[in-house]
C-alpha cells in the first residue's frame, strides 16, 4: 500500500471526487486522516500500490493536487509535548525540532 | 506575612513541620479543584496544606549567568560566542550571559543561547571563542577553549520574565502565513496558536500574590530555585503578572529545560516552573480551587504589526485545552506552544518532593507588586503609517475591455489600476506591464490578465512594514483596503522613496 495526499481546494472541494474515482476505477482506498471543510483541505489515503499511477492520474484529471507524502518520524527524546504540530504545521512549527520527514521508499510518478 | 498564626489560618512554620514529620498533605491544582468540586472549600482547607503548580513554555526572557574562570595570561573578554553563539559579557573579565535568544551565526534561526544551556545541563561540551582589546592587567586579546559544566565556577539561571499568569491565544488576519513567536500562523484565520498551562499555572492559584515573592523556593528546571522579585512587564492588574527567577543549572535536568527554535522567528529556552501554593487560609483554598473554564483571554490578531493588536474575541482556558476555537463565526484548530504534559507532571513531581521531606517551603522576603503597571515605550521620533502616504487608487471592474484600462493608465499617469467589484471589494490588480504584455500576446480579455492574489496593506500599518512586505514579494504597489477588503487607497514604492528622500 501506498500513501498519497489529495488536496482539494474551494473550488473543487464540494464535488464528491473521492467517491466518483472510487466508482469509477473500482479500486478501494483507505482513508486515513481528513480534515477538510468547505474552505477545502487534505485527505491522506493508502491506494494499492500497483494501481497507483491510475489512481493519481484519475484524481488529478479531476482537479485535484496529489503529492506523495514522506513519512513523518518524531525523535521522541526531543519532543516535550506541546501541541503546537498539528496536521500540515508539522516540520517547521516544531519548536523541538523533533520532527523530520523520510521519503517512502518507492519510484512515484512525477 | 505571619508565620505563627495561631487558631485562625495555618502558617509555613506549621506546614513545614509537618513536612518534617511526614505529615503534611499535598495535592496538585487539578486534585485541589476536584475536591473542591466534591467536597468544598471548607473541608479542602481543612484536608489540603500545599497545592502544587506547574507550568512549561517558551520563556523568551531567559539566560543563564556563568563564569569561566581566569586563563593564564588573564583576558578582560569584550565579545564572546559560545558555539558560535554571541553572549554577553556584561561585567569585569569572565563572565558571560547567555541569553537565550541570541542566534548561532553559524545556524541562525536553528541553534540559539537556549540549546546551550540546555546542552550545558545535559553536561555536553561547549566551544568558547572570545576577544578583546587587551589591557595592562588582561593583556591577552584572543580565546579559544571548550567547556562543560564542570568547568564553570557558576552556572545560574537567571531569567527577568517567566511564568506568564496567562497569556493571549494568537491568530492571523492575513492573506499570508506570519511565523511568530506564537507559532506558525496559516492566513485568515486558518489556525490559532495559545500558551500556559491555564488551572495549573503558578500564578493563576495564587492571583493576589499572597505567598510569591523574593524567597519563594520553587521548582525550577527540575532543580530548588527561587523567585527573586517579579519578572519585567509584570501587570498584575490585567492579571499579567511575570517573574524573575535564579536557579542553579548545575542540579537541573534537560527534561524541565530545552531549548526551542521558532521557524522564521528565533530561539527561545522552554522552561519549567512549578511554585507550592501553601493554603494558609480559606481564601486561598478557594482561589486555588479556580478552573479553565473561569480564566479567559483574548483572542488577538498578530496579522497586525502594531503594539495594539486588534482582539477579536475572549476565550477560555477549558475550550483552548479543547483544541478548537470559534473565531468570525467559524471554528478553528487552536494548539499550544505549552506543554500541558510537562505541566502536570512538574506540578506531580514538586508533589512528591514536598511529601517526601525533599522541599520546604519558604516564606517570601517581600511579595509581588499588585498595583504596578506595564507602560508603553516613550518615543521620540514619529512613526509614519499607510495612511499618510496613500493616495487615491485608480480602479477598474473584471468586465472592462484592456483598452479602457490602458487609456485610464495614460490619462491618470499611474502604474497600477485596481480592480474591484460593485461594492468596492478588492478583485485584483493590473499594471501597466500586464497591459503591455497583453498587446504582445494578443489578448484582449482584461480577466485573462488580472493578478488576483494580491498583497494588500492596511491605512494603520507602518509604512516600514509596507515596504518590507513590497521587496519580500518583489512588487511594486499595494492597494490599501480596510476591515471588509474594500479598497481604500494605493501605495507605491515611488511614494515611499520620495518619502525616504524628503
Amino acid at each position: 500500500m501506498d500513501r498519497i495526499l489529495l488536496r482539494f481546494s474551494e473550488e473543487n472541494v464540494a464535488e464528491p471526487i473521492t467517491s466518483q474515482v472510487i466508482l469509477e476505477l473500482g479500486i478501494p482506498m483507505r482513508i486515513v486522516t481528513a480534515t477538510i471543510n468547505s474552505l477545502g483541505g487534505d485527505i491522506l489515503v493508502e491506494v494499492p500500490a500497483v494501481h497507483l499511477k491510475k489512481i493519481v492520474k484519475a484524481f488529478r484529471d479531476k482537479g485535484v493536487i496529489v503529492k506523495f507524502p514522506k513519512l513523518i518520524e518524531v525523535d521522541y527524546d526531543k519532543c516535550f509535548d506541546c501541541g503546537a504540530c498539528p496536521c500540515g504545521l508539522c516540520v517547521d512549527a516544531c519548536p523541538a525540532r523533533a520532527i523530520t520527514l523520510v521519503e517512502q521508499h518507492r519510484n512515484h510518478p512525477k | 506575612m505571619s508565620t505563627t498564626k495561631k487558631g485562625n489560618g495555618r502558617s509555613i512554620a506549621e506546614i513545614n513541620q509537618k513536612i518534617k514529620s511526614g505529615d503534611v498533605q499535598v495535592l496538585t491544582a487539578e486534585e485541589m479543584k476536584k475536591l473542591v468540586e466534591s467536597s468544598g472549600v471548607e473541608v479542602a482547607y481543612k484536608e489540603v496544606d500545599v497545592v502544587t503548580t506547574g507550568t512549561f513554555g517558551a520563556m523568551c526572557s531567559s539566560g543563564a549567568i556563568i563564569n569561566v574562570g581566569h586563563s593564564d595570561p588573564p583576558i578582560k573578554i569584550q565579545r564572546a560566542w559560545i558555539n558560535d553563539v554571541e553572549v554577553s559579557h556584561p561585567g569585569a573579565a569572565v563572565d558571560l550571559y547567555i541569553g537565550a535568544t541570541m542566534m548561532s551565526e553559524t545556524e541562525p534561526f536553528e541553534y540559539g543561547g537556549g540549546h546551550i544551556i540546555e546542552d550545558l545541563i545535559a553536561g555536553k561540551e561547549v566551544e568558547l571563542r572570545a576577544t578583546s582589546y587587551g589591557t595592562d592587567c588582561y593583556p591577552r586579546t584572543k580565546l579559544n577553549t571548550t567547556l562543560t559544566k564542570d568547568d564553570l565556577n557558576q552556572f545560574y539561571l537567571l531569567n527577568f520574565r517567566n511564568c506568564y499568569q496567562r497569556y493571549v491565544c494568537a491568530t492571523n488576519s492575513r492573506d499570508e502565513i506570519i511565523y511568530t513567536y506564537m507559532g506558525k500562523l496559516l492566513p485568515r484565520f486558518r489556525n490559532a496558536s495559545y500558551s500556559g498551562a491555564g488551572e495549573l499555572n503558578p500564578l493563576m492559584n495564587d492571583p493576589d500574590y499572597e505567598t510569591i515573592g523574593l524567597g519563594t523556593r520553587i521548582f525550577l528546571g527540575g532543580a530548588q530555585g527561587y523567585v527573586i522579585g517579579e519578572g519585567t512587564q509584570h501587570d498584575p492588574t490585567d492579571r499579567f503578572g511575570t517573574l524573575m527567577v535564579r536557579g542553579d543549572c548545575k542540579q537541573m535536568s534537560p527534561e524541565f529545560i530545552s531549548g526551542g527554535a521558532f521557524t522564521k522567528y528565533g530561539t527561545s529556552l522552554y522552561v519549567g516552573i512549578g511554585i507550592p501554593i501553601p493554603i494558609l487560609n480559606k481564601g486561598l483554598a478557594k482561589k486555588t480551587a479556580l478552573r479553565d473554564e473561569e480564566i479567559f483571554t483574548d483572542i488577538v490578531d498578530y496579522g497586525v504589526p502594531r503594539r495594539a493588536r486588534p482582539k477579536l474575541g475572549k476565550v477560555d482556558y477549558a475550550t483552548l485545552k479543547s483544541g478548537k476555537v470559534t473565531i468570525k463565526g467559524r471554528e478553528i484548530k487552536v494548539s499550544s506552544l505549552s506543554s500541558l504534559k510537562k505541566a502536570r507532571k512538574i506540578s506531580e513531581t514538586l508533589k512528591s518532593w514536598i511529601e517526601n521531606g525533599a522541599f520546604y517551603l519558604s516564606a517570601p522576603a517581600e511579595t509581588l507588586p499588585t498595583n504596578s503597571a506595564c507602560n508603553p515605550m516613550k518615543q521620540t521620533g514619529e512613526i509614519v503609517f499607510v495612511n499618510s502616504v496613500a493616495h487615491e487608487a485608480v480602479t477598474c471592474s473584471v468586465d472592462e475591455d484592456i483598452k479602457s484600462v490602458a487609456q485610464r493608465i495614460i490619462s491618470r499617469s499611474v502604474n497600477h489600476v485596481v480592480v474591484t467589484d460593485k461594492e468596492g471589494e478588492i478583485k485584483g490588480i493590473v499594471t501597466s506591464w500586464d497591459v503591455t504584455r497583453a498587446v504582445a500576446e494578443g489578448k484582449s480579455k482584461l480577466a485573462d490578465i488580472i493578478t488576483k492574489k494580491v498583497f494588500t496593506t492596511t491605512p494603520e500599518e507602518t509604512l516600514e512594514a509596507a515596504s518590507r512586505k513590497m521587496a519580500q514579494h518583489h512588487i511594486s504597489a499595494l492597494p490599501v483596503v480596510d476591515r471588509d477588503k474594500k479598497v481604500v487607497g494605493l501605495i507605491t514604492s515611488e511614494d515611499i522613496a520620495k518619502l525616504r528622500g524628503r
